[in-house]
């Protein structure tokens, strides 16, 4: 088989949620966006003592920073020997049928998008997985508002910011 | 032989180091099982496929299910497991605060970003480790996101994020019903992801290469 159906995905993902929430785990939520501004700090060489923030992230951000590492491997490897989905590529399929043919505008789009989310999920404490899976999970407020200004501006923007029918 | 890491450096090698260090002496599972939680983490992004584009921005555009099928799914067991572990003490609460101005205004940017990216920060690193450059550009966007949110947290960022209105749980508001509570969420969340009707985006130029009587969209 070299595609797991949705629903066995989510047992998966429900039993590594359950593991790395158990004190015989990690005994934390598993989350995945605070690596990032962790290897910002590691690349540009940022002074812990100057900025509040690193100070703040230093645990988790080098846990996640670890956990991403794995995920590289993990993601590699079953692209490769599973899902033979290993390839270089720049613009995604679903992309040049529902916007358009042009290298540079996905480029410019990857990068402006992936530097606002990046802003978007620190100013909001989480991602999809530290928010939506690890905090809806908990049946956490603060995680359900967030997932429901998500899915509500993930629909709208999908909707204006693609077209409808396939060129 | 002893091996000896110098992790007192200040070059990039031993600040790689000092977050191996931290990770060993914050009691957050050892280092391997950190890492092993990856592996699985982006094996089973992977094996279920949900960093395509065609997954993610396709659930934007309303062409493709999977995403919110799985992710409701896994919250809607986890949410009922984790309860009784948390009520059994095998685990504890993690919540995130509830800030408003940092969840709506983040979860806006954060929505809207998902939606053209077609990645989140989990799924994307799974999708550069298959040869994605378009994702590794949007990395680079996302590590000088997190350049400029770090270099301007204190005089921007904090002050529109705001206060902590509190760590609360829906189960909480509802005290001598937590139990039910969590049963009601947990059922309801799970019969909702079954009940969304299946529809899936495929990507050709991923299908091509399987053999034909493994393409799911065949079947």
């Amino acid at each position: 088989m070299s595609r797991l159906p949705w629903w066995m995905g989510g047992i998966l993902m429900a039993g590594l949620l359950l593991m790395t929430f158990s004190v015989f785990g990690a005994d934390r939520p598993l989350g995945a966006s605070t690596y990032v501004p962790y290897f910002a700090g590691l690349i540009f060489d940022l002074d812990p003592e100057k900025y509040s923030y690193l100070q703040h992230i230093k645990n988790p951000g080098a846990w996640e920073g670890v956990m991403l590492l794995g995920a590289l491997l993990g993601g590699f490897v079953t692209s490769v020997f599973i899902t033979k989905s290993f390839r270089f590529s720049v613009i995604p399929t679903g992309w040049k049928k529902y916007k358009n043919k042009s290298v540079v505008s996905r480029l410019v789009w990857s990068f402006v998008a992936g530097f606002v989310m990046i802003i978007g999920a620190r100013m909001a404490g989480g991602c999809t997985s530290g928010h939506f899976l690890s905090g809806v999970s908990q049946i956490a407020i603060s995680s359900m508002v967030f997932g429901t200004v998500v899915m509500v501006s993930l629909i709208i923007t999908g909707k204006f910011f693609y077209r409808k029918k396939e060129k | 032989m002893q091996i000896i890491v110098k992790t007192a450096g200040d070059d990039f090698a031993s600040r790689m180091a000092q977050m191996f260090e931290t990770v060993i002496h914050e009691g957050h599972g050892s280092l391997v099982l950190v890492f092993l939680i990856g592996v699985i983490f982006g094996g089973i992004i992977q094996y279920t496929r949900v960093d395509k584009f065609e997954k993610i921005a396709g659930f934007a555009m309303l062409k493709d299910t999977i995403v919110p099928k799985m992710l409701f799914l896994a919250i809607g067991l986890s949410s009922i497991g984790l309860y009784f572990m948390i009520e059994a003490g095998y685990a504890h609460y993690h919540v995130k605060p509830i800030m408003w101005g940092g969840l709506i205004i983040g979860g806006i940017l954060f929505g809207t970003s998902m939606a053209i990216f077609g990645k989140c920060p989990g799924t994307g690193p799974v999708s550069i480790a298959e040869g994605r450059i378009d994702v590794l550009v949007g990395a680079i966007g996302g590590l000088l996101g997190g350049l400029v949110f770090t270099l301007y947290y204190d005089d921007i960022f904090k002050p529109i994020m705001g206060e902590s209105a509190g760590k609360i749980t829906l189960p909480s508001l509802f005290p001598g019903h937590e139990h039910m509570v969590v049963l009601i969420f947990g059922i309801v969340v799970t019969i909702v992801a079954i009940l969304i009707p299946k529809k899936e985006l495929f990507d050709e130029a991923d299908l091509s290469k399987l053999p034909e009587d493994q393409r799911p969209d065949r079947q």
